[in-house]
């Protein structure tokens, strides 16, 4: 079986400030790495091979450093890598991303499975799973904590709030796994070391057959405006009435209106 | 005469409860665009009457879809069905909560309708008919303000409780009402919902715990553990101590907040009898809403807390219990 | 500081998390408990740390100086005694390297993938000065028969392979390989030390234990050179170590400076605390500087004794002042068994003795620098 997973690379470390002059992003420990809940998506993406046989290959769509979390994927076993990588794909919004990303799955051909993690931990937005899916037109699992595939049927669980539904889905499908779904392990010294025996394919767009006004900015609706630091609220502590009764009707009310009991 | 714009909600429902957020939104929608016309988009069985839950919240309209085969349906189905719902009306903006489901159904839809999508939003208004919307990234280290200038729709997700919800009173609730049953059902989902259950939050152990009720020092007495043991059942919280409570008396090391302890990120936690040691509030530094009940005003606990109660824990527990025992008759 | 590669960045990422969430938490645990505790020597072995260095034709990964030292660092910082079990055995790896001979290395090597090997010296005579040596090798046609009693080796019992130093003459040092499993071998017992408690430190005895001739390391009285060479490579890696107990020092001492308030000051706004808060940063980025610097020239294969040597003076000593300061400004938490400060003391008070004497490396670094210049 062809399985494909699609993984991004994020920044090594979340603490990210603002350059309090140029109003730009500060990314401490330049270097990236693979979106850690990815790891999840290749895990499950080796035990369905190891289940049926077939190839794992890792997709995915940045600029050429990107290469290093498609190495990550190799030492955790996948079989090959293609980096999509080109001017025109900068700028992509999740939509842009979903489209090039599917275009690049389309190309491939005979693909059964793609696999995604359940968000970014940069942009955090988890979009780009259901995006794709829905331009292949095929039956998703999102946020999968089971998974089991017998026949070309797979079966699986997800957590919707305090629901848990278990459904079944025909393939080709489209999964985002949660962090339930496994637990992958360490990378093995030795295989970081062979991934970087690996050739890695790259795909620009003219490889894709994409229509250009589907990619990048000009290919993304959303605009992000402004980028600004979060405000800490100075803690301010609300002293509740000293009489127990009116102190503790104060504060159900207070909290009932967070939804918090 | 232009058409009045419209904010849609979509009502997530879950075995015909009505999810949280979809209030919250409701009520907020109102807030930002008091001159648009808000929608509730509620999919349902024919059986399940939940408009009138959604009425209390003030929508101007409820648009409901009724087919018995929403009772099993694939994410890509319902994004079928709203698209089409959305072509129809040409809505200028749709939200959704940033539930699982919710932030699997709308990037489905987005794609659908090649329109902009912004996830788990905390803070939204309007600049004319022009949605702003501003998200977190970075594990919520950075604030975005995202737009989608050109695009309608423009959709959000938007995070549970987030924003409060308010009932309206009942005079002003009686929305427009439209029942859809004839829309075009989709194709093949290859997709079957085999069981459904709910489960209840699992005890995964402090550090996981979602509400967490701390006891130190000055809530060691037997009756004060034992309010705090019922009201802990009664809010579905666990119980945590200061290490002063690890030796013996039915705690242990793994019970212990702290430093030395376990580090904590509730979204309630209750501090009862407890001073506010370094030690101590190293460990609950992720703590969302923080309530401290302290008979000593000066307590270090209360620099930190957002309700404090200047008291003893066990009478304050007892007052909470029964306000909300009246509050859960009152429902009933 | 070095730059990494991306090879040895994507090690590092893997080892600093190995580190963080499988070692860190059990730190405590180590130190009290005074053995792996929760499988972590297992972990260690199925995750692929003991061949790390070990070269791929043995079923190793093959990476270099510079990224065996900052795993070690990394683990270190974790908890010390996972950092010097690892040591003891990638020095003795080192030396298999440099001076075995082929047939033992094709049969030994690939089970270091999988068992610990150790380098053994000290005997209870003397561990700086070897002329004392009690353990003998002669030879027996073929073959030769070691007999003797050595101590403190790091890795004792755990290990399943051991280099050791032999007289095969009364003037004449060599180095043998032995396996436990061979008949004469015999384990002694535990060492009941101050610190570094997680690693076995204990004694073996040699009881007529035939080796073939392909057991001894390089040449007949080449032990010596074999002995400084193995000091050597160790030092790099306890210069790591040393470096990631004082990082593990200032992370406690800045994270309670900055909570603990006296009045209205932060403890991290009081110059008395900034002075030791800063030689605390300062002990750490020098340690780092100098064990760095040893494996860049071990890589570049230039000279490194007296640079590795250094490392390891100037580290474990700031590891020692560094834990001081830590326990000072934690002041009655710094001072109690229930908070981890003391422990890194006594674990960085190790690195003082092991792999030679203070003492010992300053006299060696004096003569180097007397060579270079006279
Ligand atoms: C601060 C910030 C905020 C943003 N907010 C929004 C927003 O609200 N709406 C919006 O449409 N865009 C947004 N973007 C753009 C968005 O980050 C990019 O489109 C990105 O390429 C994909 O989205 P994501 O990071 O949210 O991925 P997610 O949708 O969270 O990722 C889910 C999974 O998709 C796969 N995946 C994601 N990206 C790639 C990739 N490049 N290559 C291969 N696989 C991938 C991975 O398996 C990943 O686990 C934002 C960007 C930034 C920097
Ligand atoms: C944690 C730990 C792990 C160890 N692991 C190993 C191991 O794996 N293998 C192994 O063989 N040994 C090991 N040892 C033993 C260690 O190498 C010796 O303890 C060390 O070499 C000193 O020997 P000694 O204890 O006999 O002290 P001595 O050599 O008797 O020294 C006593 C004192 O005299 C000083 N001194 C002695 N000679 C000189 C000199 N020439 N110049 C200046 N000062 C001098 C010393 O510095 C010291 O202060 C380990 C020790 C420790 C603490």
């Amino acid at each position: 079986m062809k399985i494909v997973v699609c993984i991004k690379q994020v920044p090594e470390s979340n603490q990210v400030k603002l350059d309090p002059v140029t109003h730009n992003l500060v990314r401490q420990g330049v270097a990236g790495k693979i979106n850690p809940f990815d790891r999840h998506a290749i895990q499950a993406a080796l035990a369905i091979k190891a289940q049926v046989g077939g190839e794992v290959i890792v997709i995915s769509m940045g600029p050429a450093d990107n290469e290093y979390c498609l190495r990550e994927g190799l030492a955790m076993g996948a079989d090959r890598a293609i980096l999509l990588s080109a001017r025109a794909f900068a700028g992509s919004d999740t939509l842009a991303t979903g489209y090039t990303l599917s275009q690049a799955i389309r190309k491939l051909g005979a693909v059964e499975l793609v696999f995604f993690g359940r968000q970014a931990v940069d942009a955090d937005t988890g979009q780009v799973g259901p995006i794709v899916a829905e331009f292949l037109g095929w039956p998703q699992l999102t946020l999968a904590s089971s998974l089991t595939l017998k026949d070309r049927r797979l079966e699986g669980m997800r957590r919707l709030g305090d629901l848990e539904q278990t459904v079944a889905l025909t393939l080709p499908a489209v999964v985002t796994a949660s962090n339930d779904l496994n637990q992958p392990g360490y990378l093995q010294p030795r295989m970081i070391k062979a991934s970087f025996q690996q050739e890695i394919t790259v795909w620009q767009e003219t490889d894709l057959a994409a229509d250009p006004l589907r990619l990048g900015v000009s290919g993304s609706p959303t605009v992000v405006r402004k980028v600004m630091a979060p405000q800490r609220k100075q803690q301010e502590t609300v002293f509740l009435a000293t009489d127990p009764q009116q102190a503790a009707l104060d504060l159900h009310a207070a909290l009932h209106a967070k939804n918090l009991i | 005469m232009t058409k009045i714009p419209e904010v849609w909600i979509f009502a997530e429902q879950q075995l015909g409860q009505i999810e949280p957020t979809v209030f919250q939104l409701l009520t907020r929608a109102r807030e930002i665009a008091p001159r648009f016309k808000v929608v509730a988009v509620l999919f349902e069985t024919p059986t399940q009457h939940l408009a009138a839950t959604l009425a209390e919240y003030g929508p101007d309209k409820i648009l409901v879809v009724q087919d018995p085969r929403l009772a099993q349906v694939a994410d890509a189905e319902q994004a079928t069905l709203l698209a089409h719902l959305v072509q129809r009306d040409q809505p200028n903006s749709f939200l959704f909560g940033a539930t699982a489901l919710g932030r699997s159904l709308a990037p489905r839809l987005q794609a659908k309708l090649q329109t902009g999508l912004t996830a788990d939003c905390l803070a939204l208004h309007f600049e004319d008919e022009l949605l702003v919307q501003t998200k977190p990234s970075y594990g919520d280290n950075i604030m975005c303000e995202i737009v989608c200038p050109d695009k309608r729709p423009q959709m959000a997700t938007v995070r549970p409780n987030t924003f409060a919800a308010q009932k309206v009173e009942p005079d002003r609730s009686r929305p427009e009402l439209e029942v859809v049953t004839d829309l075009p059902w989709p194709e093949v989902a290859h997709f079957q919902i085999i069981a459904e259950k709910k489960v209840a939050t699992p005890q995964t152990g402090l550090s996981q715990a979602k509400r967490i009720i701390a006891l130190g020092r000055g809530a060691a007495d037997a009756a004060s553990k034992t309010v705090a043991r019922s009201w802990a059942q009664k809010i579905d919280a666990q119980i945590g101590v200061t290490r002063p409570l690890t030796d013996g008396g039915g705690f242990s090391v793994k019970d212990q907040i702290g430093q030395s302890g376990q580090t904590v990120a509730p979204e309630l936690l209750f501090c009862l009898g407890i001073s506010g040691a370094v030690q101590f509030l190293s460990g609950i530094t992720n703590a969302k809403v923080i309530v401290a009940v302290n008979p000593d005003p000066q307590a270090a606990i209360f620099s930190v807390a957002d309700y404090g109660f200047v008291g003893e824990a066990n009478g304050f527990l007892t007052a909470l219990q029964q306000v909300d025992q009246r509050k859960q008759a009152a429902l009933k | 500081m070095v730059d990494l590669t991306a090879a040895q960045l994507m090690l590092h990422q893997m080892v600093r998390e190995f580190s963080e969430k499988e070692i860190r938490p059990n730190d405590m645990a180590i130190d009290q408990q005074r053995f792996f505790v929760n499988g972590i020597y297992q972990k260690l072995i199925d995750n692929g740390f003991l061949g790390l260095m070990l070269p791929e034709q043995y079923g190793g990964a093959g990476f270099d100086a510079i990224a065996t030292a900052q795993t070690i660092y990394d683990l270190a910082v974790g908890n010390a005694s996972v950092a010097v079990t690892l040591e003891g055995h990638y020095k003795t790896l080192d030396q298999l390297l440099k001076y075995g001979q082929p047939s033992l290395l094709e049969r030994y090597l690939p089970s270091a993938n999988q068992r610990i090997f150790a380098f053994s010296m000290t005997e209870p005579s003397g561990g700086s000065d070897h002329s004392t040596l009690g353990s003998t090798a002669v030879r027996q046609g073929e073959n030769w028969v070691l007999n003797g009693n050595k101590i403190m080796i790091t890795n004792g019992g755990l290990a399943e392979v051991y280099c050791v130093l032999v007289k095969t003459a009364p003037e004449e040092f060599s180095v043998f390989l032995i396996d436990q499993n061979m008949p004469g071998f015999k384990f002694g017992k535990r060492e009941n030390f101050l610190g570094l408690t997680g690693t076995p430190i204990a004694e073996i005895f040699m009881e007529n234990i035939v080796v073939p001739a392909d057991h001894l390391l390089g040449k007949v009285g080449q032990g010596h050179e074999i002995g400084d060479s193995a000091h050597a490579d160790a030092r790099i890696l306890m210069g790591a170590v040393a470096a990631g107990i004082i990082e593990h020092e200032l992370e406690i001492a800045v994270a309670y400076a900055y909570q603990r308030k006296s009045g209205q000051f932060r403890l991290t706004e009081l110059q008395a605390i900034q002075r030791k808060l800063a030689d605390i940063a300062l002990a750490k980025e020098t340690t780092t500087l100098l064990y760095q610097e040893a494996a860049a020239l071990k890589q570049q294969r230039r000279p490194y004794a007296e640079v590795a040597a250094m490392a390891k003076t100037h580290g474990s000593r700031q590891a020692v002042r560094a834990g001081d300061d830590a326990l000072q400004i934690l002041a009655g938490y710094g001072y109690s068994l229930d908070y981890p400060v003391e422990h890194l003391i006594r674990d960085a008070r190790a690195l003082e003795i092991a792999e030679g004497t203070v003492e010992k490396m300053r006299g060696e670094i004096t003569k180097l620098e007397v060579a270079t210049r006279i």
